[in-house]
């Protein structure tokens, strides 16, 4: 990856592929895309954050399940903050919330903050390289989520405070409804990354 | 369900990678995960999660009505036992190629992501007894390897193919991962609760 050319910046998360199979299944729709993403970003932020000073004073046998328990404990405090901000988008995530602990960001996260030094394999900023992938898979998964759910269902779902969601009928129809099914999702995806390679190649970039 | 069902269901309606996203594409994996000792390693390792799970959310969680606090256990119990046993198994082997050190070492990969925590995740919270979630976890282990070695086979006619050059690799594979999860979708939970009964 390089900072260096100006314009299209290529996205980690679609040329590699980085925790795209439960992301395909849990964004349905543009709430529980974001709310995914955005659990996923923060997991691995703070693993970035946090890990490298844990490093210091823990023993190296127990370095690996201490990462892992932390992850563990950021995805459940994650899950019971969107539990208190809205139950539904949480129920409607189910099971993926606490599998943010294992999600491809968060082990991108914990093997990056396993290195020795402040600089990633290919010496950038370690932060900064979990920043900008953590920064692309936000806005690839509430992409994802938006795109299923307009052409899924005609309707977008803004993840609003309470009980209940609210949602915004774009269409009167609902045009492929199959997109909201996981089948849908894993076409969807495929269609997304071609296109991502035939832009990566009109901006003169050979990919990642 | 009989046990029968929950193996189909899990196997096919509720596969782990093509219903529940669990795991990875082939396309990210080492050439010849479709293996025996993959298949075994993978049964062997959702077994071993899924019961742990499901002992420390059933016997100690459940009662302290501490649920919400099973994947911290899991991360702090399971996966090191899991890791110890598979680098026993390292140890133990014969030689290095032979099939136990290869299971051993498919295992240690395997204890560390979403497929092993997603399995035993359900498994533990789907309300199943302790045989019964025994069954389901290594039927979706084996349903996973399944979906991978039926995706494996896609990929090598795929690489003999003539396909556009932005949809060769991951896109063709997500494509074909799409039109057989719709495949799966006919093998529904009410099908095979007909099939083999209640």
């Amino acid at each position: 990856m390089s900072f260096e050319k100006e314009g299209f910046v290529p996205n980690p998360i679609l040329a590699g592929l980085i925790g795209i199979c439960p992301l395909v299944v849990a964004a349905k729709s543009f709430a529980e895309g974001a709310a995914y993403g955005l659990g996923a970003t923060l997991c691995a932020l703070l693993l970035g954050l946090l890990i490298p000073p844990a490093r210091d004073f823990l023993p190296d046998r127990l370095q690996a399940p201490a990462s892992l328990a932390i992850s563990a404990a950021l995805a459940l405090i994650y899950a019971l903050c969107l539990g208190m901000y809205s139950p539904a988008l949480a129920a409607g995530l189910g099971i993926y919330l606490p599998l943010l602990a294992v999600s491809g960001l968060s082990l991108v996260a914990l093997r990056l903050s396993s290195f020795p030094s402040r600089s990633g394999p290919d010496g950038q900023s370690r932060l900064a390289v979990i920043a900008m992938q953590s920064a692309w898979f936000l806005v690839t998964s509430a992409c994802v989520g938006a795109a299923r759910e307009i052409l899924g269902l005609g309707m977008l779902t803004i993840p609003t405070p309470g009980a209940s969601l609210s949602r915004i009928a774009v269409a009167d129809f609902s045009p492929l409804r199959i997109l909201v099914s996981p089948a849908g999702g894993f076409i969807l995806l495929g269609f997304l990354v071609a296109l991502y390679r035939v832009t990566l190649r009109a901006s003169g970039r050979k990919g990642l | 369900m009989s046990y029968l069902g929950i193996v189909l269901t899990s196997i096919f309606a509720s596969n782990a990678l093509l219903a529940y996203g669990f795991g990875s594409m082939p396309e990210r994996e080492r050439k010849g995960s479709a293996s025996l000792a993959s298949a075994l390693a993978l049964a062997c390792v959702n077994v071993v999660a899924s019961t742990l799970l499901w002992l420390i959310h059933c016997l100690v969680l459940a009662p302290l009505r501490l649920v919400s606090l099973d994947i911290l256990f899991f991360a702090l119990i399971a996966v090191p036992l899991i890791k110890f046993i598979a680098r026993m198994a390292q140890q133990g082997a014969i030689k290095q190629g032979s099939l136990l050190f290869r299971l051993g070492e498919k295992s240690d990969d395997l204890a560390v992501g979403s497929l092993v925590y997603g399995i035993a995740l359900l498994s533990a919270r789907s309300g199943y007894s302790l045989p019964e979630a025994v069954a389901a976890s290594a039927a979706s282990g084996l349903g996973y390897w399944l979906s991978q070695f039926l995706l494996e086979a896609v990929r090598e006619r795929l690489e003999l193919s003539d396909v556009p050059a932005p949809f060769r690799g991951a896109p063709a594979m997500l494509l074909s991962a799409g039109l057989m999860a719709l495949a799966f979708m006919g093998i529904d939970v009410t099908f095979v609760k007909n099939l083999v009964g209640v």
